[in-house]
């Protein structure tokens, strides 16, 4: 399979702040494929993830989407990139005044004239795609409730479907079930996990949950100050490695899982 | 127990000696509200003694704002067709001045809120220039306007646009500020751009807001559309100045009367508006 995304070299050092949040990142993304990654915090997962899609500026290295070099990109050129990485945030960041299909319909924006998203003119086929994907995920019914008024996994879900609604290549998901009760969690992760696998879409998810990224995802980057210092299947990621990741002896860790009784 | 034991006990509750007193806030903790009170105090006496006052000489001419009241109360309908369009005049003035303004501010505000405007720094010029404009009373403003175009009504309008527009300029700007950044980000990583970003995001989170404001400022423009009036751009405040310098007092009584009245509908109106406001 093709790689969808690879990362170079990619170093970032926030100004005002010597210690770097990335430090010579290198890994890439195959198609279809859904990497977790995990960290203390500070490691610099949101950074890498925003990094990716550039809202936060790679000091050094190149990143390929789909074999473009966006890092050399303009203005314009990564505004028309980002529309193929859907991005997932851990407070949903919709707007809460508007209904869910307004919401919903966010996700065509970079598609369309300046024109017809002041004045709100969505296509007819892009509705009924909307339509459909809130079918999948158990909203249609609530497609004209106010965002604000839905439960945290509910508020999720329309982030999914916002983000799907870009046709992404690869979903970047930052924290997504960090404040989602149990069972929302697990709606969230397995919506992520057989929409991504059912369209191929590449996914890259932040996560805290150690048997959460064990149980969801193919491969696990783990990230410690900046560095990825593990890089390799969900399955095979051991209480070593894991001491390596949070720098911690297995003791003082919850990792959740088969793992805690081992 | 003995009742020897309880007294002994009792005696033990009973405040003991214990020499310094514990403070509960540290010392000089009032002390700016202390130095605001004190300076206060200082200028209204050095106020009263700038402006040579004769309160004597006031407190003698009070039984004459009774018989000015009293025949402003003598309503008199003469020339009531010019005070009920003069009146219509400052209404139309101040619905004008307000959409102007209005549509004016909102790009202001667009450009002088940190979070959505292009660059930083355009927004804290923009805010200096803001606080200049309301610095500078709407009556200076309308005189200079009136200099530069003549008397007339959209003299008026022009100069009530310049608080209008800062106002709004101002408090668009924070409303706009007040939609969280995560929200903007979500869009950006989209791929919208700024435009859409306004458009899809910040307006419709913000709407409530700038009705609210819009509301207040209405009643505010109209208050000075009234006061204009008087320096010479027209509309009812013109004609009450004109009656009571002829000292036809009823027909200026009136015309208050009608400006109260319809100030207070606004009120009335707003009130009701921003009730329904907070259900959306």
């Amino acid at each position: 399979m093709e790689n969808i995304l690879e990362l170079k070299n990619v170093s970032k050092t926030y100004s005002g702040n010597d210690a770097p949040s990335l430090q010579n990142v290198e890994f890439s993304v195959k198609e279809g494929e859904i990497i977790g990654v995990i960290g203390p915090s500070g490691a610099g997962k949101s950074t890498l993830l925003r990094c990716i899609n550039r809202l936060v500026e790679p000091s050094e290295g190149q990143i390929y989407l789909e074999n473009k070099e966006i890092t050399k990109m303009n203005h314009k050129q990564m505004k028309y990139a980002r529309r193929r990485v859907g991005m997932i945030f851990q407070h949903y960041n919709l707007v809460g005044r508007l209904t869910v299909m307004q919401n919903v319909m966010h996700g065509r924006l970079g598609y369309m004239s300046t024109a017809d998203a002041i004045f709100g003119n969505y296509s007819e086929v892009d509705k009924r795609h909307a339509l459909e994907l809130l079918e999948m995920t158990g909203l249609k019914e609530f497609r004209y409730h106010k965002a604000n008024d839905l439960s945290g996994g509910q508020k999720q879900r329309v982030g999914i479907v916002r983000a799907l609604m870009q046709e992404p290549c690869i979903l970047l998901c930052d924290e997504p079930i960090a404040s989602l009760d149990p069972a929302s969690a697990r709606v969230v992760m397995e919506l992520i996990r057989d929409l991504c696998r059912e369209k191929q879409i590449a996914c890259i998810v932040n996560l805290h949950q150690v048997d959460v990224a064990m149980e969801y995802t193919d491969r696990i980057i783990g990230m410690n100050s900046g560095k990825v210092v593990y890089n390799g299947g969900s399955k095979e990621l051991s209480g070593e490695d894991l001491e390596r990741i949070y720098g911690k002896p297995m003791g003082e860790l919850i990792v959740g899982g088969e793992r805690a009784n081992a | 127990m003995s009742t020897l034991e309880l007294e002994q006990q009792g005696a033990l509750s009973a405040e003991p000696e214990l020499g310094e007193r514990i403070a509960v806030k540290p010392k000089g903790a009032d002390m700016p509200i202390y130095i605001f009170l004190a300076a206060s105090a200082i200028l209204c006496v050095v106020s009263f003694f700038v402006l040579d006052l004769n309160w004597g000489k006031v407190i003698e001419r009070i039984p004459n704002l009774g018989s000015v009241v009293a025949e402003m109360l003598h309503f008199s309908l003469d020339k009531f067709d010019l005070t009920i369009s003069t009146l219509m005049e400052t209404i139309a003035t101040t619905i004008l001045a307000v959409f102007y303004g209005l549509i004016i501010g909102m790009v202001v505000g667009a450009f002088g809120a940190k979070n959505i405007a292009p660059w930083k720094g355009l927004a804290t010029v923009i805010q200096c220039v803001l606080t200049f404009v309301r610095a500078v009373p709407t009556t200076v403003w309308a005189l200079l306007i009136l200099a530069c175009m003549g008397f007339g009504i959209s003299a008026g309008i022009a100069g009530l646009l310049f608080h209008t527009i800062a106002f709004f300029g101002k408090v668009f700007a924070q409303t706009f500020e007040e939609v969280p950044e995560e929200t903007l980000e979500a869009l950006r990583a989209a791929g919208a751009n700024r435009i859409q970003i306004f458009f899809g995001a910040v307006l419709p989170a913000s709407l409530t807001g700038l009705i609210a404001w819009s509301a207040l400022r209405f009643e505010i423009t109209f208050g000075e559309a009234t006061i204009l009036g008087m320096v010479g751009a027209g509309g009812v405040g013109y004609t009450i100045m004109a009656a009571v310098n002829s000292y036809q007092l009823g027909r200026a009584g009136l015309a208050v009367v009608l400006v109260f009245i319809f100030a207070y509908i606004i009120e009335a109106v707003t009130t009701t508006m921003k009730g329904k406001l907070k259900v959306l």
